[in-house]
């Protein structure tokens, strides 16, 4: 990989987001992060740069609950622009929730790579980067 | 001739017209064999028309004489004898003939002979049987009588008339009766003959003409007679000088011809109708005939058909080979090669028999024919007649009556059913062929009578049978009845009898009529049916239409406490009350479906002591005889309807432990959520802010994490603290906390709490309280849904315009309702309808936005037994309607 993989976090949860960036920094993984508070937010940012593959990240850590436009809600309007990107992007559903329903749904959606319980571990994280190798 | 009338001057003449106009074969010769005379049929019989023969010798015409035949002539002339012989002759044109020959001399005087008589016949054919010859004798005899001719004579000078003694047996007048012209004439019937007769004579008096006509003569006793007149005048010497002539009685003949005359007429117009056809055929077989009746009957013409076609034509061959043969064998004929035209010569044929006839259209025409043969004079055959009516309708008819009788067995033979007559004056019997086959005897093997009839009856029955016939005797009214029979091959049967009795003028009895069916199957099918009836679970009771009960089992007896007797042919409506109109209802036909009553509506019978039972009733049409019947299989629910009560019970039982275990349920699935999200998520935060802390060296980032630590905790403390209400809500409260609370107070402490919001919003609140002012509820909680469903309102108001908020009370049907209705954001409530209410949720990136306040709410309001729901549209505003019971 040439690039400095781009991870995606979308999560309304700000500590969260934080202990995630700092976590990949203690591990040196060498990585560029966006993050936004919900679905919406995220799925305007890629609108908005479909055909800037720069952009756009790598993979995406995609939290369930979250306001305005939840996990599962924005997973539905991805696949609709998904067959206009050039670029693969790896989403790992990310959440709280031990809920089997909700393990469950996500595992039945195919765009959807894993999915991994908070905290995220270490492990988990590099796996995240060994696929994208 | 010359030398004959110079012999006898006066008498040859008579015997000369005499000669000429016998009906046989008769030649008059004079002394020397010379013709003087001979008669139309000579000339025929012996081939001599053309030839010139009077005057001339006897022998020179036939040459062929034998010296024998002529010296018997010499004798006769001599000895004056009569000679009777039979001989061949040869003719003038050299054929040769069998002759009788009857010759016998004629007197000038007396004892002076003038010459021969010779009379043939023509016996050719009559060699050939005996028959024959005694034909000839016949004709003979009727010949010499026909020779007995009457003479007259008429002396003009004179006016004198003579009779001869035959001419006087005509007249039928006493020998010495003097006729004249006059008398003579008067004998004759006035109206037409006299006039026809007297102008006759006056011609050959006057003009020397001759005459010979028929005429009506009334003798002396009276009696019409038809007599045939030739008349000849006499001419010497230019002068007529007597009028000679003959008189012959006729009348035989003359009336057989008128009636032939009559019969022809008739035949004629049997001939010329349509509706009879006729033809004939001749001797070859060719149609000679073909009349209007035939041109019909088949379609042909009769130029098509007469002198070119043979019967044949529209036959069928093996009818007319058939026809051939048995008309051989009928008459003793050679069947092979047979025709009928060549091989039956004299034979009479008369066959009737049906033949079918092919129309010229193809079609098939059949019809009654009798075919007859025409003969000639001789009898000897020359062609046959047809005569044919067409029977194609009595064929229809006896078409028809075949199927019709044919059909009849049929029924009779499924229905196992026969009829008999039985004649009361004769004692003779008629049996069907199928009760024959009840009885098992084969038909013919008895004969069948009453006698025979009793031997068949079932001893035990025998009694009843008596009683029966004294009773049908007596009354003249057959009643139907059934008895049981010992066939013939020993079975006993059940056999029901309708009859009816044939009375004459005078009342008698003269006939019995009627039907004997095999019921035995059906008697045992109402055994069963009864042991059914008996050995089913429930009441029974069969009705008719009309709701009569025509039968009850022992079920029904113990169910209603009625014997039978009580209740048999009453109505149905004394066991149940109004059931007639559900019978009605159902419209039973014999489509045999069952209905049931009683199964959601009461239904109630009646016991005897006037108790009443609840009831369920299975109701079925039942085919039978005389209709349909109804069949009511009755049921005692009572103790059906006592276990209904208590499942029922439990029933209701159930359904509110189980309403309340869902509402449990959901619960435990909304703590479930609470703990997975709400308290999962801060403590893995507070995991993943120790992770990193104790992975790191740096100072600075250590005590940025402690800043991380508060929010995560202070976030966490919170979360709990609305746990713990809201679990405080669910665990229930006192009635304590119960009291009467008017909106318009709770409004007013609402206002008092978010004064600094709602005047910093700007907002406006409106509230109608009219219809419902107060209500009895836990004070805290309604404070609390005040705060937050205003507060919220206040938060998520639209930034375009000033906020709005309406609060409304209602009272529907006792339920007090709340609405708060405002001009705010509004939800995508398609979107996010199903975690309105959810803790934490948040819809909007309201910086206060925390997810709480609605849970609570709701929370609540349920703990209280209310719901509450909200109609939203985004940019609009939203509604929250609270149903407080």
């Amino acid at each position: 990989m040439k690039n400095t993989p781009k991870i995606c976090i979308i999560d309304d949860d700000y500590i969260y987001r934080y202990t995630v960036v700092k976590k990949m920094e203690t591990m040196h993984l060498l990585v560029n992060t966006l993050a936004f508070e919900d679905g919406e937010m995220a799925l305007a940012f890629i609108l908005d740069n479909l055909n800037i593959d720069s952009e756009l990240p790598d993979v995406i850590f995609l939290d369930i609950d979250m306001p305005v436009m939840d996990g599962f809600q924005f997973i539905k309007e991805f696949a609709k622009i998904e067959s206009q990107l050039n670029k693969k992007i790896d989403i790992y559903m990310i959440s709280s929730s031990l809920d089997p329903v909700d393990i469950e749904r996500a595992q039945r959606i195919d765009s959807i790579a894993d999915y991994f319980v908070k905290p995220i571990k270490t492990e988990q994280l590099q796996s995240v980067f060994l696929n994208l190798q | 001739m010359e030398k004959a009338a110079g012999n006898s001057k006066s008498k040859i003449p008579y015997r000369k017209i005499f000669i000429e106009q016998a009906p046989t074969a008769i030649a008059m010769l004079d002394k020397d064999m010379c013709y003087i005379a001979a008669s139309d049929y000579w000339i025929k019989e012996h081939k001599l028309q053309g030839i010139e023969i009077i005057g001339r010798s006897y022998y020179d015409i036939f040459p062929n004489i034998s010296d024998d035949s002529k010296e018997l002539h010499q004798q006769c002339l001599t000895n004056a004898i009569n000679i009777f012989d039979e001989a061949p002759f040869t003719q003038k044109d050299g054929t040769i003939q069998w002759l009788y020959w009857d010759i016998h001399p004629w007197y000038i005087s007396k004892n002076k002979v003038g010459g021969l008589f010779i009379h043939t016949i023509d016996i050719t054919p009559n060699k050939e049987s005996e028959l024959k010859i005694a034909r000839t004798l016949d004709i003979f005899t009727k010949t010499k009588e026909v020779a007995k001719m009457g003479t007259w004579e008429i002396n003009i000078a004179t006016s004198k008339v003579y009779w001869s003694k035959i001419t006087r047996e005509i007249h039928e007048v006493p020998l010495g009766f003097q006729p004249d012209l006059e008398n003579a004439i008067n004998f004759f019937e006035e109206k037409n003959s006299r006039p026809k007769l007297r102008a006759k004579i006056q011609d050959s008096i006057e003009k020397g003409i001759p005459f010979d006509s028929d005429f009506e003569l009334i003798t002396a006793n009276n009696n019409l007679r038809w007599v045939r007149v030739i008349g000849k005048p006499e001419i010497i010497d230019g002068n007529i000088t007597n009028v000679i002539g003959l008189v012959q009685d006729i009348s035989d003949v003359k009336f057989s011809k008128l009636q032939l005359n009559i019969a022809h007429s008739q035949l004629k117009a049997i001939y010329n109708s349509e509706s009879i056809s006729i033809f004939s055929t001749d001797s070859n077989g060719i149609i000679n005939h073909f009349n209007k009746g035939a041109e019909q009957l088949l379609g042909y013409s009769a130029e098509e058909m007469e002198g070119k076609k043979e019967p044949t034509y529209f036959l069928f061959p093996e009818e007319v080979n058939k026809f051939r043969k048995e008309l051989a064998i009928l008459h003793g004929k050679n069947p092979d090669n047979f025709s009928h035209y060549r091989d039956l010569v004299y034979e009479n044929v008369n066959d009737t028999r049906e033949w079918n006839y092919i129309r010229k259209d193809g079609s098939i025409v059949p019809a009654q024919c009798t075919v007859s043969s025409v003969k000639d004079d001789l009898g000897k055959n020359i062609g046959f007649i047809v005569v044919s009516t067409d029977i194609s309708d009595l064929k229809n008819h006896q078409n028809e009556i075949l199927a019709k009788n044919q059909l009849l067995n049929f029924a009779e033979k499924m229905i196992l059913m026969g009829h008999w007559r039985l004649n009361m004056i004769t004692n003779q019997a008629y049996w069907s062929k199928n009760l024959y086959k009840i009885f098992e005897v084969e038909e013919g093997n008895i004969e069948v009578s009453l006698d025979n009839f009793q031997k068949f009856v079932h001893p035990d029955d025998k009694q009843m049978l008596l009683e029966h016939m004294q009773e049908t005797m007596h009354t003249k009214v057959f009643q139907n009845f059934s008895h049981r029979i010992i066939s013939g091959g020993g079975n006993v049967k059940t056999i029901h009898v309708m009859g009816k009795v044939v009375t004459n003028e005078k009342n008698e009895i003269v006939e019995l009529i009627g039907t004997s069916q095999d019921v035995t199957d059906l008697k045992m099918a109402e055994k069963k049916f009864k042991g059914l009836l008996e050995s089913a679970p429930d009441a029974m009771v069969i009705i008719d239409e009309q709701g009569s009960i025509q039968l009850i089992n022992k079920q029904t007896e113990s169910l209603f406490h009625h014997s039978s007797e009580e209740l048999v042919l009453q109505s149905v409506e004394i066991l149940i009350p109004h059931i007639l109109t559900s019978v009605k209802a159902a419209k039973f036909s014999n489509d045999n479906i069952t209905r049931q009553i009683g199964i959601i509506e009461e239904l109630f019978a009646i016991q005897k002591t006037g108790k009443k039972i609840p009831v369920q009733i299975n109701m079925a049409p039942l085919q039978w005889e005389e209709g349909i019947l109804i069949s009511l299989a009755i049921r005692d629910i009572t103790k059906q309807k006592a276990a209904e009560r208590k499942i029922l019970k439990a029933k209701e039982n159930l359904e509110g432990f189980a309403q309340k275990l869902t509402e449990q349920n959901k619960q435990l699935a909304d703590f479930t959520h609470i703990t997975s999200h709400n308290l999962r998520s801060p403590v893995s935060n507070l995991n993943s802010l120790l992770d990193i802390y104790k992975t790191t060296d740096s100072e600075t980032l250590r005590l940025n994490l402690f800043e991380k630590f508060e929010t995560v905790i202070n976030h966490l403390t919170l979360t709990l603290n609305t746990l713990v209400e809201a679990l405080k809500t669910k665990s229930g409260h006192s009635k304590d906390d119960i009291e009467e609370i008017l909106f318009e107070d709770m409004l007013r402490l609402t206002k008092d709490v978010l004064a600094g919001q709602i005047l910093k919003s700007g907002a406006t609140i409106t509230s109608d309280f009219s219809k419902c002012s107060k209500i009895q509820y836990h004070k805290i909680y309604l404070e609390s849904i005040f705060l937050n469903l205003v507060s919220n309102a206040i938060k998520y108001s639209s930034e375009e315009r000033k906020p709005i908020i309406e609060i409304e009370s209602m009272n529907q049907n006792g339920k007090i309702m709340l609405t708060f209705k405002d001009n705010g954001l509004g939800i995508d409530l398609e979107q996010h309808g199903h975690k309105l209410f959810g803790l934490n949720k948040v819809f909007h990136r309201h910086p206060d936005a925390k997810g709480v306040g609605l849970f609570l709410t709701k929370s609540q309001i349920e703990a209280m037994g209310g719901t509450i729901y909200a109609s939203s549209k985004v940019g609009i505003g939203t509604t929250f309607t609270i149903n407080f019971n």
